[in-house]
């Protein structure tokens, strides 16, 4: 680790404040360490030293990377970061430098790196039954269905495990097609969904969407209230559906499936009045509403635990991954029992889904969830991250938005806030620099131009403090 | 008074006989049908008389505390939804595992002879792997490939040097359903057409598109597939051209005449069709085939799903059987020993087509299921499974046709390796599925100590492909309790 003596110092805050005037993208505030006694914010303390690393370095990793791994496989940051440790809202790289994780994997490690209970029930179920799978019975899957289930409203309560988002958002459109008989399906635009065929379909951003035959879905408008055309009026974004449904359809369809934030497509919050009236609409259609709880569910909105509860409606399925076990691969549908009955029509079978250590893992999850009053500190400090950003806001132009909600925020970088230009550049130069500071955020929305800002949700006050402190120090010197 | 004496004795000594001959039709249980066996002319051995026992094995299982099976069978069916199906009439507690072995909440041990659907490759709780997966969750479970991490490149590498020819280039993704749609992405943007080719009988995976390639019509829901052509299965049991792969052949030829623009994306088989019941591909089949997808500007997929990783014994991937080199392998299942882990491996050329786009896994290549994937390749090689497989499996198979000589409702033994299949017939010639027969011998086998797994459209296979620690001893227990199982028949 570097450190800084006074002199060094003086020197780069001179450089920086010549390079005020300039905009140009070079290194701008110098590396800020652990417990440095240097310039910028600093990160807050932490009683963790993770064990010495001695595996593999990052130039090795990336060319094997070049060699054996897909070549559309992206790295964040101009020079990629090796990150070998995590702990709780955490992560360290090769070196043993720490970082806030303000990303969470997106948006996945929800209760925090390296969470002990979680690591004692994954750690204990693996060493006495790794897998069976469902031919033979295990609590596991049948104690965390349940408690699952207990976690939703209405008749919500028959689950199905799968392995990823993908894998639930597929089963999801399969089953509302079986269900209704129709094909169609609709979802919104600027969405993601997954990767596989049917739910490419219903991602709808072009660069997430290869050239082959994606069948069925119609996109509605996106009721966006940045940068959408009726603003914050749901409603008026709901006839669209309508539309979509009278003149693209038969009249009846399959489903309608939405994110109650949109993750990837850069925390879009959909706009107020929008899921009741298209919910409505599509029920008078025969359809069955989806809700994709993948990013927004498992207490991250703070407010309520479901992202849906926040719009006020009950879906017919729900989809979850992700945060649902703190990084291990699992996914859930959670229908009712009439829904999930047409399964029986034929077989569908999942190897590794609901296998005894993942369901544990959630279990566990849940339980510190709970414990921990994670959801409730999700909206207290999730509240203060965004008063922060919004005051942040009103002092630079550059920041054109800043939205979401407990801890799934988003912050919208423009070059011109009246055309709400996307500055695409300033935010990978931003990105990077936070970086340098210690503060790891994600990016989205189509063009790239926001920061997305989904930590584990052991977050503090006091990292939200380091966070903004951080982005403000770096546009600052822009 | 003695002549009466000794009628009765006489009478009482027929009942006996009757009782014990084994020309006796018994009340089967409640099941479709009620065939009748014929007898079994040969003499009753030991084995028909005295169960047998389970090999020895120095483990002791922890003592279980949670809920029963009737607890948890009534959580399942109320939050686990009436079509998750379960094995046995009254279903098994497993609660913990130990190389071949698994034991039920009672602490009674059974031999695992299905592994978790060929799942747990090294076997239960290996303890190389074990170590692997609890070292890497106390460092890091999940940041993404966004970043770096050595344990999905050193991963990588180590699979890549198990392909033969081009094939480099590693994708990960959580399950086998997964990979099959990956490469089935792959095949239609490379080539720029849109029809596959799968065999009858097989099975790809449950989701929405692998459904379509999918061949079994237990598995398929009534949903749209695209343009998919499911060809005539070269079975060597079954099929209408016996073994002759020629014949097979041609009948994929006929479908891409016929029923395409005459050029297709790709085909995809599994080696050894596993769900459809352990069936081995007739020799020269592959090869003859992967010719005519080539000229059709096809290419060629090979699912290993559960054929890969040693299990086949002779070879290390079970494409390598037929002698071809694939232009895309998928894998699952036994990669990871259990872990919910799958992946895709292709040449640079095909993945290039990839990079048009951005395709992302979020959990795919986590530091966990890679660390546990490498240990798993490491187990493999160091504890020499694949010649174990060889041996063993030849043993079994050796030992399972002398059995069919003696059990006329065993038609087919067949099989490679540790991926066997025995299916079972009331008529020999007809070959007429003995479906309630194999349903209560499955159930006996459970109940004399080992789980067996079921397969075939029919369900009158016998899937035998245990963790591949499985041992000469464990495969005569197998075969003698099948040999006592069916002697009670």
């Amino acid at each position: 680790m570097q450190r800084f003596t006074p002199a060094r110092r003086l020197l780069s805050e001179f450089k920086c404040s010549l390079r005020r005037q300039r905009r140009c993208f070079s290194q701008v505030a110098p590396n800020v360490v652990d417990n440095n006694d240097g310039f910028g914010p600093k990160i807050p303390s932490f009683d963790y030293s993770p064990p010495p690393y001695t595996g593999p370095s990052a130039d090795e990793i990336l060319s094997k990377r070049k060699e054996y791994l897909s070549p559309a496989m992206f790295t964040l940051y101009s020079k990629p970061l090796n990150i070998v440790d995590g702990r709780m809202q955490y992560l360290f790289d090769d070196k043993g430098r720490r970082y806030l994780d303000a990303f969470g994997g997106i948006a996945t490690v929800c209760c925090g790196h390296c969470h002990p209970d979680v690591v004692e029930a994954i750690v204990n179920q693996t060493k006495r039954l790794q897998h069976s799978t469902i031919l033979y019975l295990n609590h596991a899957i049948a104690d965390f269905a349940e408690a699952l289930a207990n976690k939703l409203p209405g008749n919500l309560k028959v689950v199905f495990f799968t392995n990823s988002g993908t894998e639930a958002n597929e089963l999801a459109m399969m089953i509302a097609r079986l269900y209704t008989g129709c094909h169609d399906i609709i979802s919104v635009r600027n969405a993601y969904h997954g990767n596989a065929s049917g739910t490419m379909g219903a991602t709808a951003q072009s660069i997430w969407k290869f050239n082959v035959i994606q069948s069925g879905v119609h996109h509605a408008v996106n009721p966006d209230p940045y940068r959408g055309v009726f603003g914050s009026d749901g409603e008026k974004y709901a006839r669209d559906v309508e539309d979509l449904i009278q003149f693209g359809t038969s009249g009846n369809i399959a489903g309608f499936i939405s994110e109650a934030i949109q993750g990837v497509g850069g925390i879009i919050e959909l706009a107020p009045g929008y899921l009741p009236a298209v919910y409505s609409t599509i029920k008078k259609a025969g359809g069955l509403c989806i809700a994709d709880e993948v990013q927004a569910g498992f207490a991250r909105t703070g407010s309520l635990f479901w992202g849906f509860e926040n719009h006020g409606v009950v879906p017919d399925i729900v989809t979850m991954a992700k945060g649902i076990g703190n990084g291990i691969p699992l996914g859930a549908v959670v229908t009712t029992p009439e829904i999930a009955a047409v399964l029986t029509r034929r077989s569908y079978f999942n190897t590794f889904g609901g296998n005894p250590v993942c369901t544990t893992a959630g279990l566990a999850v849940l339980k510190v969830i709970e414990k921990e009053k994670l959801q409730e500190n999700a909206f207290v400090v999730g509240t203060y991250l965004k008063e922060r950003l919004t005051a942040l806001k009103d002092k630079y132009e550059l920041i054109g938005d800043v939205r979401g909600r407990g801890l799934m925020l988003g912050v919208e970088l423009v070059s011109d806030e009246k055309l709400k230009t996307p500055a695409k550049l300033e935010t990978l130069h931003i990105m990077d620099q936070m970086k340098e500071m210690g503060v790891l955020v994600g990016k989205g929305g189509f063009y790239g131009n926001v920061f997305r800002i989904t930590p584990p949700l052991c977050f503090t006050k006091e990292d939200a403090d380091f966070l903004v402190d951080a982005m403000d120090h770096i546009i600052a010197r822009m | 008074m003695a002549m009466l004496q000794r009628r009765i004795l006489k009478s009482t000594l027929e009942e006996a006989k009757a009782r014990f001959n084994f020309n006796w039709y018994p009340i089967l249980s409640p099941c479709a049908s009620f065939s009748t066996l014929p007898s079994s002319s040969t003499t009753a051995t030991a084995h028909d008389h005295v169960p047998p026992h389970l090999p020895p094995f120095d483990y002791q299982p922890k003592p279980y505390n949670g809920p029963s099976a009737d607890e948890i069978l009534a959580k399942r069916k109320r939050f686990l939804g009436p079509s998750l199906f379960y094995y046995y009439q009254k279903p098994l507690n497993i609660v913990e595992g130990k190389m071949q072995y698994l034991y039920d909440e009672s602490g009674r041990r059974y031999l695992d002879a299905f592994a978790g659907i060929v799942t747990v490759s090294c076997g239960h709780c290996h303890p190389e792997i074990l170590n692997a997966i609890v070292e890497q969750s106390k460092l890091l479970q999940h940041a993404t490939t966004i970043y770096l991490h050595h344990a999905i490149a050193d991963f990588a590498e180590a699979l890549a040097f198990k392909m033969p020819g081009n094939l480099k280039v590693v994708y990960f993704v959580n399950s086998g359903s997964e990979a099959n749609e990956l490469a089935m992405l792959m095949a239609r943007l490379y080539t720029g057409s849109l029809g596959m080719i799968s065999l009858r009988n097989a099975y790809h995976g449950g989701s929405s598109s692998t459904i379509g390639l999918t061949a079994l019509n237990t598995w398929k829901y009534p949903i749209p597939e695209g343009e998919i052509h499911h060809v005539m299965n070269p079975d060597p049991f079954r099929g209408v051209f016996g073994s002759d792969a020629t014949r097979y052949a041609k009948e994929v030829q006929d479908h891409i005449e016929y029923g395409t623009s005459g050029k297709v994306a790709g085909f995809i088989a599994e080696t050894i069709q596993g769900v459809g019941g352990a069936v081995e591909l007739a020799p020269g089949y592959l090869k003859q085939v992967y010719d005519i997808v080539r000229k059709a500007g096809g290419v060629c997929i090979a699912d290993e799903v559960q054929t890969g990783f040693g299990r086949t014994g002779s070879h290390y991937w079970g494409f390598e059987t037929q002698g071809v080199i694939p232009d895309i392998v998928t894998m699952a299942k036994g990669i990871g020993n259990g872990l919910p882990l799958g992946a895709v491996v292709t040449t640079p050329e095909i993945a290039s087509v990839m990079a048009q786009k951005i395709q992302f896994n979020t959990f795919g290549g986590n530091p966990v299921c890679s660390a546990g994937g490498l240990a798993v390749l490491r187990v493999i090689d160091k504890e020499k499974r694949q010649a174990h497989c060889a041996d063993v499996g030849s043993h079994l198979i050796g030992r399972l046709r002398s059995l069919q000589d003696k059990h006329d409702i065993i038609g087919d033994v067949r099989g490679r390796g540790l991926m066997v299949g025995i299916e079972l017939v009331t008529d020999r010639k007809e070959k007429t599925p003995a479906k309630a027969e194999t349903a209560i011998l499955f159930e006996k086998m459970r109940e004399l100590g080992v789980l067996v797994g079921k397969g075939g459209l029919h369900g009158n296979v016998f899937r035998i492909k245990p963790p591949m620690c499985f041992s000469k001893d464990d495969a005569d227990f197998l075969v003698d309790a099948l040999d006592y199982a069916m002697s009670k028949l």
